[in-house]
């Protein structure tokens, strides 16, 4: 269904999001919910920002390609003022913004928020999976802690 | 194999400022004149010597148009603006005059504060309508918001804490002190930094360099000109701006390889002296986190080792730091404490001290300069600059 939104709906469905030409089928991944980053299907590449050419190979092959969404946490931040989002209320507390080593490629990252974890659970190395919240009225991609990467781990380096 | 042809070919033969405040509420072109003007009287020269115009291109600045409209300049065969931090203005502008597109070329730079920035800005109603400049969505760590990621992957991979960044700041607020362009007067302690509101944790407030008004502007022009004007030349010994291909904030691929390396690298085989040999360090300071990983990839000391350094260096009943006693690091406090530059005060600061007239912040006998502005994303740069023997 949402695959036969045209171009224009998507845009206005999605008027929360920087979504352009080169852009769309990630963000038209959204309404599925599936996260859709580029791959190369000459070389087998994924990359990040979505681009319509492979940096690697120069092929224009590239392929809107569903990842796993697996990953471990590789950078981490809280923001204590930011730019107004649906959801998101600075003055309860920090909200946490995390980039995500995919377990696909090595380097190969997205960077969304972490829901499902206190603020100081949440910490730099520990593993995480895709989750979806509904942002402006449209699914929206976040992460949350595996099983096994939940619970009392102390933020480290502060 | 690298090429420096341009090597002390080129020199600043006149520096202008009009200061640096957080209330001043005049346009960037009324700033940038004044900062214009005083520069090329400086240099001994008038408008009907300009033949180049470069402008950075901060957003809302005006053009080297409106510049060498406002300013009454004759003509002009050379024209630019480029992106902001400075090494961009100044690359071009040397390699310009190297090239024959213009002989003296006048550089110019106004920053104002924002009001996506600043609260007494956002009041101002004529600044109240200049655009914003914040990326859109919280969940992203592009643009200023990169280099608060990579700082908790600095203190997660080196397993050290803020006390580098606390000497940063504190090193640039006393030196500030001293510099009557500055826009804070008041002192700074290490306690002080760790009560500062948190921004963007693990950064806070005295992590970023400070919005403030005012402009700097450069007159430069052929080493062999630059002999016959007032002031002891600086001449331009070796620039670089440098950047990796995987530059994305998010998507950089290490700490270990990034701009920085690249400038440094260029830097040192095009210029014929290094650290050992610089007598005034002024490294980049938009976030504290450049400024440690300046420290540490020019090899003042090993990487995650910044803290360590400073702490060695620094001097207790000063309160700042002073390289083995000798090189002090921003003495015009940099954008910590003087105010947001891109860079342009760094320049200043490197000129006034090689021209021997920074007062009783001067190094003694200062005849070379290390300058670095710029981050590590897309803006790293870089520049060598001494006096002429």
């Amino acid at each position: 269904m949402t695959d036969t939104l045209t171009d224009a709906e998507l845009v206005e469905r999605l008027a929360h999001l920087p979504v352009d030409r080169d852009t769309a089928e990630h963000y038209r991944g959204y309404l599925r919910r599936e996260l859709v980053l580029n791959r190369c299907a000459d070389c087998g590449r994924w990359h990040q920002p979505m681009r319509p050419m492979c940096p690697s190979c120069w092929s224009w092959n590239v392929v809107p390609t569903p990842v796993s969404g697996r990953g471990t946490v590789h950078l981490f931040i809280a923001l204590h003022q930011g730019p107004p989002a649906d959801g998101v209320d600075y003055t309860k507390e920090p909200y946490p913004v995390v980039t995500v080593e995919l377990e696909e490629q090595e380097a190969l990252r997205f960077t969304s928020t972490i829901v499902d974890c206190a603020l100081d659970g949440i910490h730099i190395g520990m593993p995480v999976e895709l989750a979806w919240i509904e942002r402006s009225g449209a699914p929206f991609p976040v992460f949350r802690p595996t099983a096994e990467g939940s619970g009392a781990a102390n933020r480290e380096g502060r | 194999m690298v090429r420096n042809p341009v090597k002390d070919q080129v020199a600043i033969v006149g520096i202008g400022c009009t200061g640096f405040s957080r209330h001043d509420t005049r346009t960037p072109l009324a700033l940038g004149l004044e900062a214009a003007t005083k520069a090329i009287r400086d240099a001994g020269l008038t408008a009907k010597d300009i033949d180049g115009v470069v402008a950075l291109g901060e957003p809302g600045a005006p053009g080297p148009q409106q510049f060498a409209s406002a300013l009454g300049v004759d003509t002009v065969t050379h024209w630019t603006r480029p992106a902001p931090v400075v090494m961009f203005s100044l690359v071009d502008a040397v390699n310009a005059i190297y090239a024959g597109s213009a002989d003296t070329i006048l550089v110019v730079s106004s920053m104002i504060r924002l009001p996506w920035n600043s609260r007494s800005a956002a009041n101002d109603p004529f600044r109240r309508r200049i655009p914003s400049g914040v990326p859109g969505v919280p969940e992203s760590v592009a643009m200023a918001t990169g280099y608060t990621a990579w700082a908790s992957r600095y203190l997660h991979e080196y397993g050290v804490t803020r006390d580098a960044w606390a000497r940063i700041a504190v090193n640039g607020r006393t030196n500030a002190l001293r510099n009557p362009l500055a826009a804070i007067d008041k002192p700074l302690t290490l306690d002080d930094y760790y009560e500062a509101r948190m921004i963007r944790d693990p950064l806070c407030m005295l992590d970023m360099d400070l919005p403030a008004d005012g402009a700097d502007a450069f007159v430069l022009t052929t080493a062999e000109r630059a002999k016959a004007l007032p002031h002891p030349p600086v001449l331009v010994h070796a620039t670089a701006t440098g950047m990796v291909g995987e530059n994305t904030e998010d998507q950089l691929v290490s700490l270990q390889h990034h701009g920085q390396h690249v400038v440094v690298e260029q830097l040192r085989a095009k210029g014929d002296f290094w650290i050992d040999e610089v007598d005034v360090f002024l490294p980049y300071d938009g976030f504290t986190i450049i400024t440690t990983g300046w420290i540490e990839n020019t090899g003042y000391c090993a990487p995650g080792t910044a803290g360590e350094f400073l702490r060695q260096h620094w001097v207790e009943d000063e309160n700042r730091v002073m390289i083995d006693g000798r090189v002090p690091i921003n003495p015009h406090g940099g954008g910590l404490s003087e105010g947001a530059t891109r860079g342009t005060g760094h320049i200043r600061e490197a000129v006034t001290q090689l021209r021997g007239e920074a007062g009783e912040r001067q190094v003694e006998g200062a005849r070379t300069a290390l300058v670095t502005p710029g981050g590590f994303f897309f803006n790293s740069q870089g520049a060598l600059l001494r006096v002429a023997d």
